[in-house]
């Protein structure tokens, strides 16, 4: 079932491309591997946050280039053509004369590289000394586990670098965010008087179900509970960015970003051109 | 950091999480339903009785939990504490047993595209641990809370075809779990795994190699591409400390010329010793077999007088259409009869239960017509032992193939290694049934027809409320008097029903359930509705 549903899009984009008669492909020369990013990297931080941001997040003058908006530029090819020629009618000039087409490229890997997951991106730090702050100082443990290890209140981080785009790691660790589905806290009081406390890992009209912090699941009609009490908040501290030294903290997010168990299925190569 | 610090506080104070006991995995199935097969025995007799024979016609569906993605589920749920975990292939779900909302829901991503999927028949569950298999024969345990993963140990290499279906089985500490596929020319297995750690502590070879017990039951290299896989969960009997496994046909399936010999431990029941896994007797079903007449069948276990005398019994209706009694101490035949009432393939079984077969009725290249088919006279589907009825109760397929053979070869990669097949002959006899026997003697007490089902469907599970529940291929979800067969209530689940059923209390509620195509089920009482006021 999942091979047809995978095969279809691409049969249909295949088909499209061969019906508009496209121009040959360009071909990036130097492949994706790590060194290549690193270098996009340094090229980008010279050459692009003043506009786009750091990291691509967003910048004052131009927009983000990894997040959640619904169409981006996608394929190798077209960030390449756009940062060669700019966009006409826009800030975003050629760099044609600026910068040889080998760097582009290492941008454009770059680019493509922050939008994948965490783990595939270029982040600095030291991955030892970041086990270390979230065994240790940070406290994470307590919540989330790692590789088997650790509390059950918080997702599990064994996998998070394959999982979550470097900007939505560091936003998680030093911005306020959304609670996610199924960890919103709560607490209830019984019709007999007994208070449970916990997050509800799924809720309706007529049903809960709670995790309490002691690793206890509750399941209740609600027409056994005298009072339901949602938090507000999620329990997620938010500003590891300020308690961490800048050290700690990059040590912390490199280290998070290297957590991969196992590479969830990516998009291929021109899949979703123009977004989706 | 505040708030990190009011969680720790929390923590501080004490209540445990559910944990799952030696102790309780000793008992009959009651308030939970912790295995497969319900408890060790495999009788499939839930001590509940808040549904009765009496009660049973105001039996409704509570709930349907539709898992995504989800089609012909197999799985069996296990239940701790009101906590129901169903799986289909790679994935694993907590529901509430009460709503059937889900709790959690935990994916094992494959790094391949999942070319060989399914099925998955259910988990296990030990301490605070849940235990499940995968596609690419990984045994994974999470946290029964949350579903964290909390460590996963390779079975077997995936690139050579093998698979991990069946539900796990966890005893003493052990967990085991068998592989499939028999029909790709691999050599089955068991395995036994630290239920703690995930040591992988011993293996048993369904087919033994040079210089094994019973090697030369394989002609020549016959032995090196040669199924005998482990494809449904066994039973145990702790006093003993013994586990019963049954073993899957020889490969390739339909010709047996490439293969002389009797093809040990294929199409057998193995009693293994727990700590060691080493074999400590085995009961040959279908020597040579050639028509996939796995000897994978459920072993029930059963303590009960025979002729006089109390034994510990292990009985089994095999696919090859005989009903089976043996002493489950040392592996001795004590009783077997035909049950099925369409077999020309054999005349009896001698006194040590060696079928006494019909020269020439088996695949040829031409064919030949063989009762019962390659699908056999029962399979996979659960049977119920009710101690109230001394009865046994399965599902029965009446009905023949016409069986060839053919030269095809062995290829590595997981390939289909068969060598022929079989038509099915769906005439006037082909019919699908509940049967009931007399335990000790075999003799049939009653013979249920699934009117409509064309193929054996889901299983059974009997009550101390004195109700049979029985999934039809069709759809319908069935509760049976145990005495007679007849039907006293149904449910149409509007799909294809391919597993077996099972009960537990939640809130103080017994509760049926069972998986049918993409759907959970859940059944209680009526009652009516409270509804909260605001």
């Amino acid at each position: 079932m999942m091979i047809r549903a995978a095969a279809f899009p691409v049969f249909v984009l295949w088909a499209v491309s061969l019906a508009s008669g496209q121009a040959p492909r360009l071909k990036n020369p130097l492949g994706k591997g790590p060194d290549v990013v690193a270098a996009g990297h340094t090229i980008y931080n010279r050459t692009c946050t003043a506009c786009h941001g750091v990291d691509g997040g967003e910048g004052e003058r131009a927009p983000a280039l990894v997040g959640d908006r619904r169409f981006f530029r996608l394929s190798e090819n077209s960030i390449f053509e756009t940062i060669k020629g700019g966009i006409s009618g826009t800030a975003m000039p050629p760099f044609s004369g600026a910068l040889p087409d080998d760097d582009i490229w290492r941008i454009v890997v770059f680019i493509r590289a922050m939008r994948g997951s965490a783990s595939e991106t270029d982040v600095p730090g030291n991955v030892e000394l970041g086990k270390a702050v979230f065994t240790g100082q940070g406290g994470c443990l307590k919540c989330h586990m790692l590789n088997g290890q650790g509390g059950s209140i918080g997702p599990d981080m064994s996998n998070i670098g394959a999982q979550v785009t470097l900007q939505h790691l560091r936003q998680a660790l030093s911005q306020e965010e959304p609670i996610p589905p199924g960890y919103r806290p709560i607490k209830v009081v019984t019709n007999k008087g007994e208070t449970v406390e916990g997050i509800a890992k799924n809720e309706d009209g007529f049903s809960v179900q709670i995790l309490d912090y002691h690793d206890k699941l509750h399941l209740f009609d609600t027409t056994e509970l005298r009072e339901v009490t949602h938090g507000k908040v999620s329990l997620m501290p938010h500003n590891y960015d300020k308690v961490l030294t800048p050290e700690q903290y990059q040590d912390l997010v490199a280290m998070l970003a290297k957590q991969v168990t196992v590479n969830l299925p990516t998009k291929r190569e021109g899949e979703g051109e123009v977004g989706r | 950091m505040k708030r990190a610090f009011w969680v720790l506080l929390l923590g501080a104070a004490s209540s445990l999480p559910a944990q799952v006991t030696d102790k309780q995995l000793l008992q009959p199935p009651g308030a939970d339903w912790l295995n497969y097969n319900g408890s060790y025995n495999t009788e499939r007799h839930s001590e509940l009785k808040q549904i009765t024979l009496k009660n049973v016609n105001s039996l409704v569906s509570k709930w349907v939990y539709h898992v995504p993605g989800g089609g012909g589920l197999q799985c069996v749920p296990v239940v701790v504490d009101g906590v129901m975990y169903v799986t289909q292939p790679n994935e694993i779900f907590a529901l509430d047993g009460r709503s059937g909302r889900m709790i959690w829901h935990y994916q094992h991503i494959l790094p391949h595209a999942p070319d060989r999927e399914g099925p998955n028949r259910g988990a296990a569950v030990f301490e605070n641990k849940v235990y499940f298999t995968t596609t690419d024969a990984f045994l994974i345990a999470l946290n029964a809370s949350n579903g964290n993963v909390l460590w996963q140990s390779k079975i077997a290499e995936s690139s050579e075809g093998y698979h991990s279906p069946a539900a796990p089985l966890v005893a003493k500490g052990k967990i085991m779990v068998g592989v499939t596929y028999g029909d790709r020319g691999l050599n089955g297995f068991l395995d036994a795994f630290d239920a703690k750690t995930g040591e992988h502590l011993w293996r048993f070879n369904s087919i033994p190699g040079p210089g094994e017990p019973h090697h030369d039951s394989w002609g020549g290299d016959s032995w090196l591409h040669a199924g005998g896989a482990t494809w449904l969960t066994g039973s145990y009997d702790p006093e003993l400390g013994l586990l019963y496994w049954g073993i899957g046909n020889p490969s390739p399936d339909f010709n047996g010329d490439v293969r002389p010999g009797d093809n040990l431990y294929s199409d057998s029941i193995v009693a293994l010793d727990i700590d060691t896994g080493k074999l400590k007797w085995y009961f040959q079903f279908t020597p040579h077999d050639v028509m996939d007449w796995d000897g994978a069948e459920l072993p029930v276990l059963v303590n009960a007088p025979f002729e006089g005398k109390p034994r510990k019994l292990m009985v089994q209706a095999d696919r090859n259409g005989f009903y089976y009694v043996l002493d489950r101490e040392t592996g001795k035949f004590l009783h077997g009869n035909r049950f099925a009432h369409e077999l020309n393939w054999a005349t009896g079984l001698t006194p040590e239960g060696r079928p006494i077969t019909v020269p020439g009725v088996e695949p040829t290249l031409t064919g030949a017509k063989v009762c019962p088919s390659s699908i056999g006279a029962t399979n996979w589907m659960s049977p119920t032992y009710d101690p109230q009825t001394k009865l046994i109760y399965f599902v029965a397929l009446e009905g023949c193939g016409f069986a060839t053979k053919n030269t095809e070869k062995f290829r590595p990669g997981g390939f289909q290694y068969r060598a022929g097949g079989d038509v099915l002959l769906r005439d006037d006899t082909w019919k699908v049934y509940v049967r009931a026997l007399d335990l000790t003697t075999g003799k049939e007490v009653w013979n249920r027809e699934r009117i409509g089902s064309g193929s054996l469907g889901g299983g059974l599970l009997s009550t101390e409320g004195g109700v049979i529940f029985s999934g039809e291929i069709n759809g319908e979800f069935v509760a049976l008097d145990p005495a007679t067969g007849k039907s006293v209530w149904h449910f149409n689940t509007g799909q294809t029903i391919n597993a077996q059923p099972v009960t537990y209390m939640a809130h103080g509620k017994q509760y049926v359930a069972i998986a049918s195509g993409a759907d959970i089920f859940g059944f209680t009482l009526f009652e009516p509705e409270l509804v909260a006021v605001k």
